[in-house]
């Protein structure tokens, strides 16, 4: 068996197309700026943002997190089902994806109808500024995830993904898992950290 | 343990931590809460980095960047939080 780095950097393989991972590699660069500048923000208006944190329920962002998580693994269960070449069983995982992702929609947009009403919007203070922009733009892009979803479940039905050849499958997975891994982060800081 | 099964286990783990995170929150306001809820989302990110998204066998550039992004993002929240004490 060869050891030799060559041997080993040509085992390593990274799964989708290159230019997801870019595009991925931007978004979370995007995030990233975002998620620091309400850290830093939060810094210099601790009590403004301490009180109005406590306005939001910590229940509904853990059951928005468990909706996320659980569309993941549906998400991650799908591929291994279209590697194993039962595309179909793929295809029902991926739907099971959509169902948990909608209920993360309907629970956000609950949130948005909730704040709005007792007028905590866009331009109440800094806090609110900041969570309607940083969880605006992340539900924009689990809109996103959710169009990808459906329709790789659509490809998954008509077999259009083979064991062997599903890199693009992959893609669209790792664009789900990649809302997931902004909101692992997100989560804390909007809704936890006091 | 097949890769399915490892799946559901991570998601398991995900959805403790995230639990855990929650009951930190509830029960204080530290910075050693804050540097365990912290921690928490950076094991979940590592899960999610590592499991899902399958980078446990990528090229380590790509894994280096994707498991530091939440590192320094935690670090940079931790250090925040450590200029309001």
């Amino acid at each position: 068996m060869s050891t030799s780095p060559e041997a080993q950097a040509g085992a390593r393989r990274l799964p989708g197309d290159l230019a997801m991972w870019w595009f991925i590699l931007a978004e979370l660069s995007l995030f990233a700026i975002l998620i620091l500048v309400f850290a830093g923000a939060q810094a210099m208006s601790a009590e403004t943002f301490a009180a109005s944190r406590r306005l939001l329920d910590n229940s509904t962002g853990l059951a928005l997190t468990l909706s996320l998580l659980t569309a993941g693994l549906c998400a991650a269960l799908a591929l291994e089902q279209v590697r194993r070449a039962r595309p179909r069983r793929g295809a029902w995982l991926l739907l099971a994806a959509l169902l948990s992702a909608s209920g993360y929609v309907l629970l956000k947009l609950g949130e948005y109808r909730h704040l709005a009403s007792r007028g905590l919007g866009l331009e109440h203070d800094n806090f609110f500024t900041l969570y309607w922009i940083l969880t605006g733009l992340h539900f924009l892009h689990v809109l996103l995830g959710m169009l990808i979803l459906a329709w790789m479940a659509g490809r998954c039905w008509r077999r259009a993904y083979r064991a062997n050849d599903c890199s693009g499958l992959e893609s669209g997975v790792l664009y789900w898992h990649m809302v997931d891994l902004v909101w692992v982060l997100l989560f804390p800081l909007v809704y936890v950290l006091n | 343990m097949t890769a399915s099964a490892w799946l559901i286990l991570c998601w398991l783990g995900l959805a403790l931590l995230s639990l855990a995170s929650v009951q930190a929150g509830n029960s204080g306001a530290s910075t050693l809460l804050a540097a365990g809820v912290l921690l928490a989302a950076l094991v979940k990110a590592w899960l999610i980095v590592e499991r899902f998204m399958e980078l446990r066998h990528a090229p380590r550039l790509w894994r280096g960047l994707l498991l530091a992004w939440p590192l320094c993002l935690a670090a940079g929240i931790l250090l925040s939080l450590r200029g309001l004490a």
